[in-house]
């Protein structure tokens, strides 16, 4: 089974890729509750929106033929009576250890904003996690269409609240003050910070700067005194007025988006986001390196393209003007949190991600099939592959052979590679080298041309002026493995 | 029924819980104070009442017939 289950721990049901559709087998006590909603106003407000995932239940035809399927006997066996759904299927599943915090942030407006106005329809969100939300190209979806149900008009407490603050407000907290990575707390914690874990990080004034104390401090210190064993604080406790509980939750999703908006990243600076304005390129260089890209994609007119070591994404918006559907992975946080920031502005079809692609991100989750790795998901996906000013950093700075990187590229691409090569004379590549220039001395074009042979046939190359490098347009040989 | 099955997480819960009460105060002075505006204006409206020929009407109405009538 291609491996995603993001929504086993729903007793609703468990979600799951079959085949590359995305089924949701819904026990028989849910289905009620999720016809409901999946009729509602509200849902077909979302749904126009694009704000929610399309989903249809399917019929006794459709479902017979699952049922003789061996991987999903199993699931049929164990809810029986349940009903089977398809949601519409998101081009490349991305989750919150790849997103900048832009996309966090984005992810926990959405989950507010579809909290906020199920409220008035009396509907509730029962889990409130980046889990839900995947990026169609810039823009948010919700996916797990579940978490919707009928709340009891009288209850004023989310019982999400906690699980919103530790995997939205908490990670972007503690990565604009710490400079922590989404990538660090999402891959080792699957329900984000406990307030307790940032506490310990604060200094002793810190600890009472009013951004802290509601969400850090406060609950620290009353978990601290209250007593683990008394049930009575999970009981709910049901209004006799309606309208004040709705009054009272209202309050609780304004305060949580003034909170949210108070960990909005920040123009941030780092390493490499004024690549751009300082990069070792003349103007004439540049022209000549935009001109070739564009002709390349305009002539092998790629559906699916992943630019590889995007920086702040000026190819990767080129390549979606083209009108292709890019993907732009960097290592750098700050850059890839600038690309999301340029697709929602210019509208593009382009979703960024933090990837490292020396150690690009793995399979996650129990058994490690909850959250696909990056290379499972982006293997075969792209017939373009954009590699420009990156083999140099992988050949000195991860110390990956080339024809390792070739390897890979010819795993991500179907058809297309535009890859620069930056040859060991070149400035860039002697600054990575740090001395060490007598390991690449053998270095050159013509062993990179024989390295590309087994993958790729060259289909033209330019050499960029008043540079030592070299692009190359390869089209990737049929029947390679 | 809300089949919640996240960590409510403990401080976190207490903490809303008490904003919760808190809220629920201001929801009562908020009633309270509209209560007291709704009362007041019923007062001033009926301060600020006109008689026209032989009807009692409010000055917004009055004004108008008043246009009305330099109109005609």
């Amino acid at each position: 089974m291609a491996a995603c289950a993001p929504s086993f721990r729903d007793p609703a049901g468990i979600c799951l890729c079959f085949q590359r559709r995305v089924l949701r087998f819904v026990t028989a006590e849910a289905v009620a509750e999720f016809e409901n909603f999946l009729h509602s106003r509200l849902a077909q407000e979302f749904l126009a929106a694009k704000k929610i995932i399309s989903t249809r239940r399917l019929t006794d035809g459709e479902t017979t033929p699952l049922r003789e399927e061996p991987e999903l006997k199993p699931r049929f066996a164990a809810q029986p009576g349940g009903s089977v759904y398809e949601h519409e299927r998101i081009p490349f599943a991305s989750y919150a250890h790849e997103w900048p915090p832009e996309m966090l942030c984005a992810a926990g407006r959405l989950t507010l904003e579809l909290a906020r106005t199920a409220l008035t329809d009396g509907f509730g969100l029962k889990d409130a996690t980046p889990g839900n939300i995947l990026f169609r190209g810039h823009e948010p979806v919700f996916v797990d269409t579940p978490s919707f149900e009928r709340r009891d008009p009288r209850d004023a407490i989310w019982k999400a609240h906690a699980q919103f603050v530790r995997t939205f407000l908490l990670p972007l907290l503690a990565s604009r003050r710490w400079g922590l990575r989404l990538a660090d707390i999402f891959t080792t914690r699957r329900d984000g910070l406990e307030p307790e874990e940032i506490y310990r990080l604060c200094g002793p004034f810190e600890k009472f700067h009013p951004r802290l104390l509601p969400l850090v401090s406060l609950p620290t210190w009353l978990s601290r005194r209250a007593d683990p064993d008394d049930q009575k604080i999970y009981q709910p406790h049901l209004l006799a007025d309606a309208e004040k509980a709705q009054f009272i939750l209202e309050s609780l999703f304004r305060r949580l988006e003034r909170a949210l908006t108070a960990q909005e990243p920040a123009g941030q600076k780092s390493a490499w986001s004024d690549y751009m304005t300082t990069h070792s390129y003349g103007d004439p260089a540049f022209t000549a390196k935009e001109q070739f890209v564009r002709a390349a994609l305009e002539e092998f007119k790629p559906a699916r393209v992943l630019d590889a070591g995007a920086n702040t994404g000026h190819f990767s918006a080129l390549a979606a003007r083209t009108g292709a559907a890019v993907m732009a992975v960097d290592i750098d946080p700050v850059c890839v949190g600038a690309i999301w920031r340029r697709a929602r502005q210019e509208k593009l079809d382009l979703l960024p991600l933090v990837v490292d692609l020396a150690r690009p991100s793995p399979a996650l989750g129990w058994r490690n099939r909850e959250c696909a790795s990056f290379l499972d998901r982006a293997a075969g996906n792209f017939d373009g592959v954009l590699m420009l000013a990156l083999i140099h950093h992988l050949l000195v700075t991860e110390r990956i052979p080339l024809t390792e990187i070739l390897q890979l590229a010819a795993q991500l691409t179907t058809r297309l590679l535009v890859v620069e090569f930056v040859p060991p004379q070149d400035a860039m590549f002697r600054r990575l080298t740090r001395g060490r220039d007598q390991l690449h001395a053998q270095l050159n074009v013509h062993q990179f041309e024989q390295a590309c042979q087994p993958y790729f046939e060259i289909m033209r190359f330019l050499d960029l002026p008043g540079t030592h490098r070299r692009l190359y347009c390869l089209k990737r040989k049929a029947g390679v493995a | 029924m809300m089949l919640a099955y996240v960590d409510p997480g403990l401080g976190m819960l207490i903490w809303q819980t008490i904003v919760a009460v808190a809220v629920g105060l201001l929801f009562y002075l908020k009633k309270i104070r509209r209560a007291i505006f709704g009362f007041c204006l019923k007062i001033i409206g009926r301060k600020t009442k006109v008689t026209i020929g032989s009807s009692s009407v409010p000055a917004q109405k009055a004004a108008k017939v008043e246009r009305e009538v330099k109109m005609r």
